[in-house]
């Protein structure tokens, strides 16, 4: 057991390594790209806890994204009492107002699960852009808040680019750490047995209403940090910036990812960035294959692309990357643990 | 002769030194091509608009097989947003510091432009001509200098309704239908606006809401309030509904349908005794509208779109939206050429805000594209148009818009 702790403190660090030196090796656009990418992998830790773990799946994480963007974009832009508040510190309070919110809808989410818990939720993320249209005054409406600009704070000799890189992919860090621990010790334990059966693990005095808000809330204080970093990069706020088919994409994206596997979210937050942003460029590469002619530009072609690579990835890897890797190197990790 | 031609080698050898070696100042801008940038809806809900994006790309293939712009070929890329800001950004981001865009050019969407207007003019990247009606990219040059629009503003274009309504219909009573955000309300403040003194003809106004199902209850009740004149200032979908609905519940108002919801394509398919005698404006010259059939611009542009459009059809050639990017892509032809063969960003300012177009052959005879360093609304004449027997048909003379 103690070389698998050492091994996952070893993946750790070498992803830490592997963070700092990425700005280098890439053009200064592809690192802000790469931060857009931490985002996603930072709301999809959350999710990852909520349902690889507690098995509670939502399908409303667009909505607590949203929520953490417009936290930020209120006190930048609005400010408290006149004092406009630095970006960068609306950060853990998008997170913690998202949070709050997450622990509200867990509190009747108690009472709901499974199919009927994603219906509720799926609600919460169509009806959550009707908010900025209410109070379009104080949010800003369709028109939207505009941010200030991405720059480089303190004098740090750095691009605004590989700022929000290196912003991003540092709270990342830090989170997916919190997660790791998380879940390796009791809490996942705990989680996971509500997962599996809820009555076994309350008569085993399990405090199920505790737990599984806990996780509601942990969940959505991620996607608030998340939301909140992407408002910043993106310098723009307003209802259409969290599509409510994000929500959709982040649980599809945990698909691919693998459910329980923080390595293989990263892959599912590249396909989520791939998928919105790059449709076009995917649909060129397509169209090189023999036999194949496809038009890019045509219209409507980006959304057949989308679902066509979501299908096709579904299929061939039903239990996500992370389980792929699982299989790949499943048999040599469980040598190496057998033999100490 | 041999040091004739010894002479000509070495003045050639000096010429391309000279030329290497000045420093590559603007972006974009190279001694064969210009590279132009753009952030269009492709997929999603508004995903038809795109194809003011295909018109552009087809014109410029066109100037390129002419010779291109004082020798230089137009490189057009556009980038698909799905109608989101936040895709907008990261599109135009790509394009400023990764293609090296000179300029970025007709993007679609109020929203879309607002969100990126700042990081373009903190860049100093022109933002030419963007494809929205909202006031503040003409009004605000003083803040965003490298910021210009270039259709009608909607406030003005609710005025011109009122006006026509004060000058021409007895004892009007007035229903209003107008989409819950920003645009729906510069339209319904300028048709306030426009009827001056006789505001007070408004009987009834219903906002919808933007995400809303249907509007056959707000249309509902509208109805109720007995007006005789009806105006929809709504989006897509929504003015079908709304023609469908006062069909439906046999209500026969004098309609008038706001530009943007009122294409050709739309209004073929609703009910055609609600849709006949509807009045709307009009700028650009519609290739659905028979009093273009002969027209040369009309024939121009369907010999360009078929020739250098991709995956062209039949119903392509009547697409209002192709002739509105090839009006706009005319203008943006023209602004080049007027900031020279020594292209600077600065440059193409100068002369994006001085421009007098006279011939445009998208736009509507006598139409005068119009720009001065503090009037910075290309468009601001309009005519207004009547729908009858499947087509609109434009009346009376030329009305401008231009705010004050």
């Amino acid at each position: 057991m103690k070389l698998k702790l050492s091994l996952e403190v070893l993946g750790l660090l070498c992803l830490a390594a592997l963070i700092a030196v990425m700005p280098r090796l890439v053009s200064s656009f592809t690192a802000y790209e790469m931060a857009t990418v931490g985002m996603y992998f930072i709301a999809l830790l959350g999710l990852s806890i909520l349902t690889g773990y507690s098995g509670q799946i939502s399908l409303g994480h667009g909505a607590f994204m949203a929520i953490g963007g417009y936290t930020t974009a209120v006190l930048s832009v609005n400010g408290v009492y006149g004092h406009h508040i630095r970006d960068l510190w609306t950060i853990p309070i998008a997170g913690v107002v998202a949070g709050a919110a997450g622990l509200l809808v867990g509190i009747p989410a108690l009472r709901l699960s499974g199919l009927y818990l994603a219906l509720i939720t799926f609600g919460i993320a169509v009806s959550f852009r009707q908010i900025p249209l209410k109070f379009d005054h104080f949010l800003g409406g369709t028109s939207g808040k505009v941010l200030s600009l991405l720059t480089t704070p303190f004098g740090l000799p750095t691009t605004p680019n590989n700022w929000i890189y290196y912003l991003t992919w540092g709270i990342a860090f830090v989170l997916l750490v919190i997660a790791w621990l998380f879940v390796r010790g009791k809490p996942g334990r705990t989680l996971k047995a509500i997962r599996d059966s809820e009555i076994a693990a309350a008569s085993s005095g399990i405090s199920l209403a505790r737990y599984k808000t806990l996780a509601f809330a942990m969940s959505a204080f991620y996607a608030g940090v998340a939301g909140s970093l992407y408002a910043i990069a993106r310098g723009f706020m307003n209802p259409d910036v969290f599509p409510i088919v994000l929500s959709v994409y982040l649980v599809a994206a945990l698909a691919l990812g693998g459910v329980d596997s923080f390595v293989g979210l990263i892959v599912g937050a590249s396909a989520i960035y791939v998928l919105v942003n790059r449709t076009a460029d995917v649909t060129r590469w397509i169209d090189h294959l023999p036999g194949v002619n496809l038009n890019p530009q045509r219209p409507g072609m980006p959304d057949v692309i989308f679902g066509a690579v979501l299908i096709l990835v579904l299929i061939v890897l039903p239990t996500g990357v992370g389980g792929a890797l699982r299989r790949l190197f499943g048999p040599l990790t469980t040598r190496l643990y057998s033999k100490s | 002769m041999v040091r004739a031609l010894l002479l000509c080698v070495l003045a050639a050898a000096v010429l391309v030194a000279a030329a290497g070696a000045r420093p590559l100042a603007t972006p974009g801008v190279t001694s064969t091509e210009i590279k132009i940038g753009s952030s269009v809806p492709l997929s999603g809900e508004a995903a038809i608009a795109g194809n003011v994006a295909r018109g552009i790309d087809a014109y410029f293939k066109y100037v390129n097989a002419k010779g291109g712009v004082l020798g230089r070929k137009l490189k057009f890329v556009y980038l698909d947003d799905g109608y989101d800001p936040g895709r907008a950004v990261n599109n135009t981001i790509r394009l400023v510091q990764q293609e090296q865009v000179f300029a970025m050019f007709s993007s679609l969407g109020t929203s879309n432009n607002l969100a990126v207007r700042k990081l373009l003019n903190d860049a100093k990247v022109p933002q030419l001509y963007v494809s929205s009606g909202a006031t503040t990219f003409g009004r605000d040059y003083k803040k965003y200098p490298w910021t210009i629009g270039y259709i009608p503003p909607y406030s003005e274009e609710g005025a011109v309704y009122g006006q026509y309504v004060v000058k021409k219909i007895k004892k009007p009573k007035i229903a209003v239908l107008y989409q819950d955000d920003d645009y729906g309300r510069d339209l319904y403040a300028g048709l306030r606006r426009g009827l001056g003194k006789k505001a007070s003809a408004i009987v009834a106004k219903v906002a919808y809401d933007p995400t809303s199902a249907d509007v056959q209850p707000q249309v509902t009740q509208l109805k109720a309030s007995k007006a005789n004149v009806f105006m929809i200032f709504a989006f897509g979908k929504f003015s079908l509904q709304a023609f469908n609905a006062v069909s439906r519940l046999g209500w026969k108002p004098q309609i008038f349908v706001n530009d943007v919801s009122s294409a050709s394509a739309l209004m073929a398919i609703v009910p055609q005794n609600a849709a006949n005698g509807s009045i709307s404006i009009v700028f650009g010259k519609d290739p659905a509208a028979p009093a273009w059939r002969r027209d040369k611009g009309i024939r121009l542009f369907q010999s360009i779109l078929k020739q250098y459009g991709t995956d062209v059809g039949s119903r392509d050639l009547q697409d209002g939206y192709y002739t509105a990017g090839m009006a706009t892509a005319y203008t943006l032809v023209d602004t080049l050429k007027k900031a020279g063969k020594n292209l600077t960003r600065e440059g193409v300012m100068r002369a994006a805000t001085h421009l007098a177009e006279k011939n445009n052959p998208f736009v509507l005879p006598g139409i005068v594209i119009r720009t001065t360093p503090t009037s910075r609304f290309p468009l601001t004449q309009v005519k207004l148009q009547r729908w009858s027997a499947r087509s609109w048909h434009p009346f009376g003379k030329l009305v401008s818009v231009k705010p004050r």
